[in-house]
């Protein structure tokens, strides 16, 4: 054991010392190259940006996780990208795609010239094992994968994407910057598995990753931007920051008094009963983002008690949505009580369908339990604190559901166990999770019938399929309203409300973007 | 006496193979699986089961332990499923920290306890001595958790005199990484003092009742000379085997320490590694550390039986 | 981890708990014990809150799971002497609550420690075979650090109380087991246990009904620390989130749900933080107070 021991100091002191040398060795070559254009700037051209945690990996294509699209979308781009008004714009390609009249040919044309964090440029075929490497890797690409029948370069700078069948979602899919559409040097993939370096195109490459300590991104000095007025996650991008640093700090506290203190100058998922304090601070601002998501009760339509469509809809009556946003949130400023899946203001919107959501008559659930013919079996509800106001949302409902005449089994799990458990359908029938807004309808995790709680009924096979294939705006709208009406009779979830993220900047950061995942191209800072 | 040392150098060995045997076991029937946190919230059955495999989650328990075995003989921790690196250079990486927190510590317990201690031994029965063992309970009695958040948010968030958590920023010097570090110590050496406090105070009362002390005493020496140059000098060997244990106490003090002040040191790679299912990390944390706890108390062991011949061995 | 076990474990603490050589009646053990007054003020303190406990759920002044979403987080006033929480509910009341669960935690863990550590003790210092066995198993378990080998148990186990008790009893159970074991071999060597040897008594009488009771003093002092380390660990592995289900306000748990809002409300941590140190305090000088009114050694040199 003295071995271990001895080989582990000596690691250690050899790894702090070569660590030590690295980065006073990068830090002199980037202060080098920065000194120029902006002496004033110095130390101060780091954003020390304090996230919710460590993510799990830098790979952006194989996981949908969002603290990792958070940091990744720095580094890698996609094909395509939504702009400040959730719609469809071109990153890597150079224009939206000409679609085929029957809707089963996309031809993306690409822009010439971009480069790649090694300095070797995008080529169609990297473009092209990319795609394929996405619908093999990723969650969403593997959903596109059975209606793909090939994917090609045509010429030099040209993509051609060709379906089976008309699929109304796929750019919105290619555009998304989780489970991403990443474009990668054909010679990092390696099979279906992780990228074997993290190359990409975007404005920042990665200098430095210590898990748990910091992920250092620098400017990547070959970028080449798209053209436009920036907008959202579209227009032109300019790595104006030298250095964006990731810090994991779990504990929501620490990020507010760290943020206050000045040793971040971001902080991200903050608890909204810090506004008050983030908004008496000095030299601090909080940073509002909506739309930002919507909690869930996700139920296990497959198996157990359910099963029972009486039963879920029972539960929609029985529960009070804006008692159990209050406890989440804490402050009526960051909630709404929207049963829409899709807000006001937001194409998609749609209040006539979402009427369950608001009915609480008395007895009603009351009624519906006894036409389920419920008689008392337990409702096992999975929540976890790591997520602090989905385990306060669900003992709000806890509650409620006990009030109403259910028995409730509240199992508080760490996520880590709830995401393992909620892959056995026998062994829950409720957990709650949020779902982060998504531009793009069918983009929802719970419609997809392999989700937990697999909901997979004859009518919403029908009606999603229906919808996939529109690809005309306005009947789309229509045939999303039938889906929604779906979502509501057949309950296969509670949508709670909307809710905001709070997060804090300091006020030196200029040119921020509020947006679910928070970027730093085109921020500066100043004095 | 060296059959005493390699008797208990192969008692040793024994115990630590147990320790794995322990080690092993309580990782492998930890609920959650790796792969589904790895993957996130999208993730579907079929994709989880895919990198099981590929993790080799998959095997049956003895193959899983007699590789294990096998990798501990070769000094080799295995590679963490989490942070995709070998778990010695996960925990290299992360003992700077732990190391510097404990010995700071053990700093500020010392300062505390061995000058109380030995101020209340000899007034010993008056009210220094009362108040200072009282004290001493008081402080083993406090989690240190709670002194830990106490302490930050009156002196770092309400007066901004240390920094709210972490270790600084990647090329802070070693004054900044240990201004970080200052709060932490405190919290983690308070409680920690009250055990040498209180050694401290017996050995010096043991020692002051033998008979040379007594004689110098009786010399008409002033007391402090007799505490301080008498008294003190003989008691210093088992304060110092106090000092050793709790330096041990605190590599393992350190895993709630760092979790309250967001420190990426040994203990916080362990709370994540239980969070995250990372078996090879739980595993070779809880080896390396416990490893290093027999080590110090074989140690001291050890140094007692060579400086005090009344120890049998 | 808050504190180093004193007077017990490796540490060959002067004062320790020796075996007990001769049995002094209950009244004079009393009188040893009461006749300083810190320990008669920490016993009273420890009876208090042991009342407060036994009969919370009827003399709380709110209903501690009662939430009020719009009285939330209120600094303490007349109506909630302690404030409210998170959910607006009553900090004294749950505080109240606590107590009865973090005492069922310590005196859980008491008892199964106290049940293995003797018979594991009784086993290596009376059946000389099994010693070597016994003492490596118990060497091994405590290789690890208190709360690094309770998180692994933890993990193991997944989170509820009394998996806790199961995680902790195990925990102490080898400090339980070598204070007997030591014991057992200065009592089994005694004349009269000689005597009862020849007359032809069988090992189970011997061991329970001759050796037993001679160790009970010993036990009682390991007992009243583990009570006190019980209730300091549970609260920090709660406080980690590997302890009691969240949902159950122990005092640890209190304080880690308040982790998010103490910097606001400080009389969240606080109050919990007050009633573990009181606790344990007093069941600390209660403890020391045993040793001294049980040793012999200590009664003549004062």
């Amino acid at each position: 054991m003295t071995g271990i021991t001895r080989r582990l100091f000596n690691t250690a002191l050899g790894s702090a010392v070569a660590v030590g040398g690295l980065s006073t060795g990068f830090s002199a070559g980037i202060l080098g190259s920065w000194t120029t254009p902006a002496q004033a700037q110095g130390a101060a051209s780091v954003v020390t940006v304090a996230t919710i945690g460590e993510p799990p990996t830098l790979d952006p294509v194989g996981t949908t996780s969002d603290l990792v699209s958070i940091i990744t979308q720095h580094m890698f781009e996609t094909l395509f990208t939504f702009d400040g008004d959730w719609k469809l714009a071109p990153l890597v390609a150079s224009a939206l795609p000409q679609v085929s009249a029957d809707g089963k040919t996309y031809t993306i044309p690409l822009r010439s010239g971009v480069t790649f964090h090694d300095g070797s440029t995008v080529t169609a075929d990297d473009v092209v094992a990319s795609l394929d490497h996405w619908t093999k890797a990723s969650p969403r690409g593997k959903t596109v994968a059975p209606l793909v029948e090939s994917i090609a370069a045509k010429g030099a700078d040209a993509v051609v994407i060709a379906l089976k069948e008309p699929f109304a979602p796929l750019i919105s899919l290619l555009a998304m910057n989780n489970g991403a559409a990443a474009i990668v040097p054909k010679s990092v993939i390696d099979g279906p598995g992780a990228l074997k370096s993290l190359v990409g195109t975007g404005p920042y490459k990665l200098l430095e990753h210590k898990p748990d300590q910091y992920i250092r991104l620098v400017r990547h000095d070959g970028y080449v931007s798209p053209a436009g007025t920036p907008s959202g996650y579209a227009g032109s991008r300019k790595a104006n920051i030298g250095e964006v640093r990731f810090v994991p700090v779990p504990n929501a506290a620490t990020r507010v008094s760290g943020v206050l203190a000045g040793q971040y100058q971001f902080a991200d998922s903050l608890p909204a009963e810090t506004l008050p304090r983030i908004k008496g601070a000095a030299g601090v601002k909080p940073v509002i983002v909506k739309p930002f998501g919507f909690p869930l009760m996700i139920m296990n339509t497959k198996t157990g008690v359910m099963a029972n469509q009486k039963l879920r809809q029972a539960v929609l009556a029985a529960l009070e949505p804006n008692d159990m946003l209050l406890a989440g949130l804490g402050d009526p400023e960051f909630v709404q009580a929207e049963g829409s899946i899709y807000a006001q203001g937001t194409p998609f919107y749609d209040e006539t369908s979402a009427k369950p959501y608001s009915d609480h008559a008395a007895g009603k659930a009351a009624d519906l339990l006894k036409a389920a013919g419920y008689k008392g079996e337990p409702i096992r509800i999975m929540t976890s604190v790591q997520y602090e106001f989905l385990y306060k949302m669900s003992m709000v409902a806890q509650a409620q559901l006990e009030i109403a005449g259910f028995k409730v089994d509240l199992q508080v799990l760490d996520w880590a166990t709830l995401l393992q458990r909620r892959g056995d359908d026998k062994g829950w029938d409720a957990f709650f999770t949020y779902h982060t807004f998504v531009p793009e309808p069918s983009l929802i995790t719970v419609l997809n019938p392999s989700y937990p709680g697999w909901w997979d009924s004859p009518a919403k096979r029908e009606a999603l399929a229906a919808f996939n294939r529109e690809m005309d705006p306005a009947a789309r709208k229509a045939k999303w309203v039938t889906l929604q009406t779906l979502f509501y009779s057949e309950v296969p979830s509670v949508k709670v409300g909307e809710f905001y993220n709070l997060a804090a900047s300091s006020d030196k950061l200029t040119g921020y973007t509020p947006t679910p995942w928070p970027f730093f191209w085109n921020t500066d800072l100043k004095g | 006496m060296l059959v005493y040392v390699v008797r208990r150098f192969a008692g040793m060995m024994i115990v630590m193979l147990l320790v794995a045997m322990v080690v092993f076991l309580i990782a492998r029937v930890v609920p959650g699986d790796p792969a589904a946190v790895m993957l996130g919230s999208a993730a579907t059955p079929e994709d989880i089961a895919a990198l099981r495999g590929r993790l080799g989650l998959d095997e049956p328990l003895l193959t899983q332990f007699l590789l294990y075995l096998g990798q501990i003989v070769r000094f080799d921790l295995g590679e963490s499923i989490f942070l995709n690196r070998p778990v010695s250079q996960a925990l290299a990486e992360r003992s700077e920290l732990t190391a510097l927190l404990t010995m700071m510590s053990v700093g500020i317990a010392m300062l505390i306890g061995v000058p109380i201690g030995i101020l209340s031994a000899a007034k010993r029965g008056g009210l220094i001595d009362q108040t200072s063992v009282g004290l001493a309970m008081l402080a083993a009695s406090v989690p240190s958790f709670w002194i830990g958040l106490t302490l930050i948010k009156y002196l770092a968030v309400d007066h901004a005199w240390f920094p709210v958590a972490g270790y600084g920023p990647p090329d802070a010097d070693l004054m900044e990484r240990m201004r970080h570090l200052v709060l932490p110590a405190i919290a983690l050496g308070i409680p920690n003092s009250a055990l040498i406090l209180r050694f401290t105070r017996t050995s010096m009362l043991d020692v002051m009742s033998h008979d040379y002390v007594r004689t110098a005493r009786a010399k008409g020496l002033p007391p402090l000379v007799v505490v301080l140059k008498h008294a003190l000098r003989n008691a210093m060997i088992p304060i110092l085997t106090v000092i050793g244990l709790t330096t041990a106490v605190m590599i393992a003090g350190a895993i709630v320490t760092e979790t309250v002040f967001g420190l990426p040191g040994v203990g916080n790679l362990i709370v994540s590694a239980v969070l995250r299912r990372d078996y090879p990390v739980i595993q070779g944390a809880l080896l390396v550390v416990s490893a290093i706890y027999v080590l110090i108390n074989l140690t001291v062991d050890l140094l007692y039986a060579v400086v005090d011949p009344r120890v049998r061995y | 981890m808050a504190s180093v076990p004193a007077g017990h474990g490796t540490v060959p603490l002067p004062s320790s708990a020796g075996p007990q050589r001769s049995r002094s009646p209950l009244a004079l053990l009393m009188r040893q014990l009461f006749r300083r007054r810190l320990v008669v003020l920490s016993f009273l303190i420890m009876l208090a809150i042991l009342a407060v406990a036994l009969l919370a759920p009827w003399i709380t002044p709110f209903n501690p799971t009662k939430m009020d979403i719009l009285g939330r987080l209120k600094p303490p006033t007349a109506a909630h002497w302690f404030g409210t929480d998170e959910y607006g509910r009553d900090v004294l009341s749950r505080v109240m609550l606590g107590a009865r669960l973090s005492l069922l935690v310590g005196l859980l863990v008491v008892v199964v420690a106290t049940v293995l550590g003797t018979l594991l003790g009784l086993a290596a210092g009376y059946v000389r075979p099994l010693d070597g066995v016994l003492m490596r198993l118990t060497d091994a378990l405590m290789a690890f650090p208190d709360i690094l080998l309770a998180i692994a148990f933890m993990a193991a186990l997944g989170p509820s109380l009394y998996n806790v008790v199961l995680a902790l009893g195990i925990v102490y159970t080898p400090r339980v087991a070598r204070v007997v074991r030591a014991a057992c071999l200065v009592v089994r060597e005694m004349p009269y246990i000689e005597a009862a040897t020849a007359l032809g008594a069988s090992t189970p009488r011997i061991v329970f009904l001759h050796i037993l009771p001679n160790l009970i003093s010993p036990i009682l002092v390991q007992a009243t620390f583990i009570f006190a380390y019980a209730i300091l660990t549970e609260a920090a592995l709660s406080f980690l989130g590997v302890g009691v289900p969240p949902t159950t306000p122990t005092w640890g748990n209190m304080i880690a749900g308040a982790q998010q809002y103490f910097q606001q409300a400080d009389w969240l941590i606080l109050f919990p933080g007050c009633a573990i140190v009181l606790t344990v305090l007093s069941l600390q000088v209660v403890g020391d107070g045993l040793r001294d009114a049980l040793d012999p050694r200590l009664q003549k040199a004062k």
